[in-house]
């Protein structure tokens, strides 16, 4: 009877094979979760390794304090280690120059329309703002820039298509400066992160002119290809940067857009902050202007466990 | 393409199983783990997997029966069989009549790529000598005209649209009833993106399948998409009558998993793949050479000399 009790409840070290299989159908839930499964496994691997030899406290299952554990370590994965306060980096350099926003990302994940939504956000907060038409290769990229803006009563710096996109960023800026605006928003071709030439061009982009913050658009919705997608746009900043150069440049934030698009299915914030550090500082709920909301990490992380 | 990398890992997962020496029930069970992994890292659904783990241990249990066959044999057989079932539903493609209006519709979610591929399948009948036209039935997002109109241009293909109508059913009667008045043989209709989250859009979606009756609605998803595939697709499924799939983006570096999942869900045939931005790419999709490219022709052979 003591034997049965003490496996129940009792005060023993946790051992490998209470571990493994709760470990593995944490590993399923999270991948069913649409945690990329590189992640999900390195999760689970220091979840496992932070409790081996661990003493469980009476009344104690090894099952809760996995979970416990788990809670734990994803809500420090997307808690930001430093934030990004657009507002107030826009207010310190008001007056002075106007402050450049970049969003980058793969084709089709919501670049244009994040940027109009942001567009709306620092117009209501009193900024003069206004957009730069770097797409110039999609069909009708500039359009759907300009719709936007004159729904947002905003100016649309563009040069047409076919040009370079990061000269035209550069004139944006010059204008944006000479004409009293307090924010540029360059909107960017979509392209695929193996695509060496298109993600030269983006860190010509970046490199070449002063850039306060390159924000990565993804969607919610990426399964595995999210991880690779963030990892190499963070890296092909760099491409170009000059050696001189102290700092090297990365993305600075993420906007995950399409979160309205998955249920539960939340495991790509994961794997994107896992993966870089960099914080998500939008999620993109939606395709009108206000759909556009901080993370709650704590309801984030409960989809994803439950 | 990187499909091919499952292929890859897969076959090495059997190789592997060819050269341990015993077979039992634990080498093919770390065997169904290895596959599932790499399904699981090329975004196929979980509950696929799972199913498809199961599918194969019981057809193994069956042939265990079997006297004097190579046991080897049978399970690579065997899991080629489940994969080749996986992505083939056993449907002939649909195949546009000569001498009356065969009327395609696109769905699909928000940015999955529908309007480029609206055009990139235009200018394929076109080349086939078939008289083609395209109507933009998108009058929800900011630019979709001008896109589909400046795709028009460049493919030389006649467009109607409207940039003032905003009702996308009124729109889609208008322009399918002038093309087949005209004697168009292919009259493809893009839409807006929309998900399942949001039931006035998917109402509105059944109201423009009602008006032009399409003799194909073809479903295009992103190659990149994770573990919501499976369910976003059965809703469009269950909304429309698909009939058809188009991956996009194959071209990045996804491994193309989701496509597995729509294939599933809507039981519908992948009949081409998206490899580019422009028009011409597009690739014609055939499952079985698909998969005996996927899994290397020598190993299908070496498998039947076993
Ligand atoms: N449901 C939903 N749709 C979104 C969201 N953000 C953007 N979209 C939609 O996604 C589609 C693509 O958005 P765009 O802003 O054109 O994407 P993009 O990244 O600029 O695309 P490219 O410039 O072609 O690479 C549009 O239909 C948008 O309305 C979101 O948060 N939720
Ligand atoms: N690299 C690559 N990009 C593609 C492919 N197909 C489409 N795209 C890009 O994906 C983005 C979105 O494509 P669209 O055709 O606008 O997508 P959509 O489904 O019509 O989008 P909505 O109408 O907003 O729902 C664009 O930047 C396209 O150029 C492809 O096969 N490869
Ligand atoms: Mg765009
Ligand atoms: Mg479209």
């Amino acid at each position: 009877f003591m034997k049965y009790f003490q496996t129940l409840t009792g005060s023993r070290t946790i051992d490998n094979n209470d571990l493994e299989p709760i470990l593995q159908k944490l590993k399923s839930h999270l991948t069913s979760k649409n945690v990329a499964l590189d992640i999900a496994e390195k999760l689970v691997d220091s979840v496992g390794q932070s409790l081996q030899g661990k003493k469980l406290s009476t009344f104690q299952g090894v099952n809760s304090v996995v979970k416990q554990a788990m809670e734990e370590a994803v809500t420090r994965i997307l808690t930001p280690k430093k934030t990004i306060d657009i507002l107030r980096d826009v207010q310190a350099v008001r007056g002075t120059r106007p402050y450049t926003i970049v969003f980058s990302g793969v084709n089709g994940v919501g670049k244009s329309t994040n940027l109009a939504k942001i567009c709306y956000w620092l117009t209501a907060h009193g900024y003069k703002v206004m957009m730069a038409a770097c797409d110039t290769f999609r069909s009708g990229a500039i359009e759907q820039l300009k719709t936007h803006a004159e729904r947002l009563n905003v100016e649309v710096f563009e040069r047409g298509y076919g040009k370079d996109a990061a000269s035209i960023a550069g004139e944006a800026i010059d204008y944006a400066r000479a004409t009293n605006h307090d924010v540029v928003l360059i909107d960017t071709t979509g392209r695929m992160q193996n695509n060496e030439p298109l993600m030269r061009a983006l860190s010509k982009l970046v490199n070449q002119n002063t850039i306060d913050l390159v924000l990565f658009v993804g969607e919610a919705l990426v399964g595995n290809d999210g991880v690779d997608q963030l990892v190499k746009f963070d890296k092909s900043l760099s491409l170009l940067a000059d050696s001189t150069q102290t700092k090297v440049r990365t993305i600075d934030g993420i906007i995950l857009t399409k979160f309205d698009t998955i249920d539960d299915k939340v495991g790509a914030a994961i794997s994107m902050v896992y993966s870089t550090g960099h914080p998500i500082i939008f999620l993109g709920t939606g395709q009108n202007y206000t759909d556009l909301k901080r993370m709650n990490v704590k309801v984030v992380v409960k989809s994803l466990l439950n | 393409m990187v499909l091919a990398d499952l292929g890859n890992q897969i076959s090495s997962a059997l190789a592997n199983m060819s050269n341990s020496t015993i077979i039992n029930e634990e080498t093919i069970d770390t065997l169904l783990k290895e596959v599932g992994n790499a399904l699981s890292r090329a975004d196929v659904s979980l509950k696929l997997i799972i199913q498809m783990r199961k599918n194969i241990k019981e057809q193994l249990k069956l042939d265990a029966m079997a006297a004097g066959l190579n046991k080897r044999r049978i399970i690579k057989k065997v899991v080629f069989d489940e994969l080749i079932k996986l992505l083939d539903p056993g449907v002939a493609p649909w195949k546009p009549t000569k001498g009356k209006s065969n009327i395609i519709m696109f769905v699909g979610l928000q940015g999955a790529g529908k309007t480029t591929s609206v055009t990139k399948l235009a200018s394929f009948y076109k080349r086939k000598g078939w008289a083609t036209a395209m109507v933009c039935a998108d009058t929800f997002r900011a630019g979709a005209f001008d896109q589909l109109k400046h795709n028009a241009t460049k493919a030389k293909i006649p467009f109607y649209g409207s940039d003032t109508d905003r009702d996308p059913v009124a729109v889609a009667k208008k322009g399918v009833d002038i093309f087949k008045k005209d004697g168009a043989e292919i009259i493809i209709v893009d839409t807006s993106g929309r998900h399942k989250q949001e039931e006035e859009l998917f109402k509105e979606m059944k109201e423009i399948e009602t008006v032009v009756k399409p003799d194909n609605v073809i479903f295009v998803m992103d190659s990149s998409i994770g573990q919501a595939a499976f369910d976003q697709a059965t809703a469009f499924k269950n909304s429309v009558s698909v009939g058809s799939v188009i991956i996009t983006k194959m071209d990045g570096n996804s491994k193309g998993g989701g496509a597995i999942s729509a294939v599933a869900a809507t039981k519908s045939p992948i009949i081409f793949i998206g490899t580019g931005e422009h028009i011409p790419d597009l690739d014609l999709f055939d499952a079985s050479s698909f998969v005996s490219k996927l899994l290397g022709m020598g190993d299908v052979k070496g498998m039947m000399n076993m």
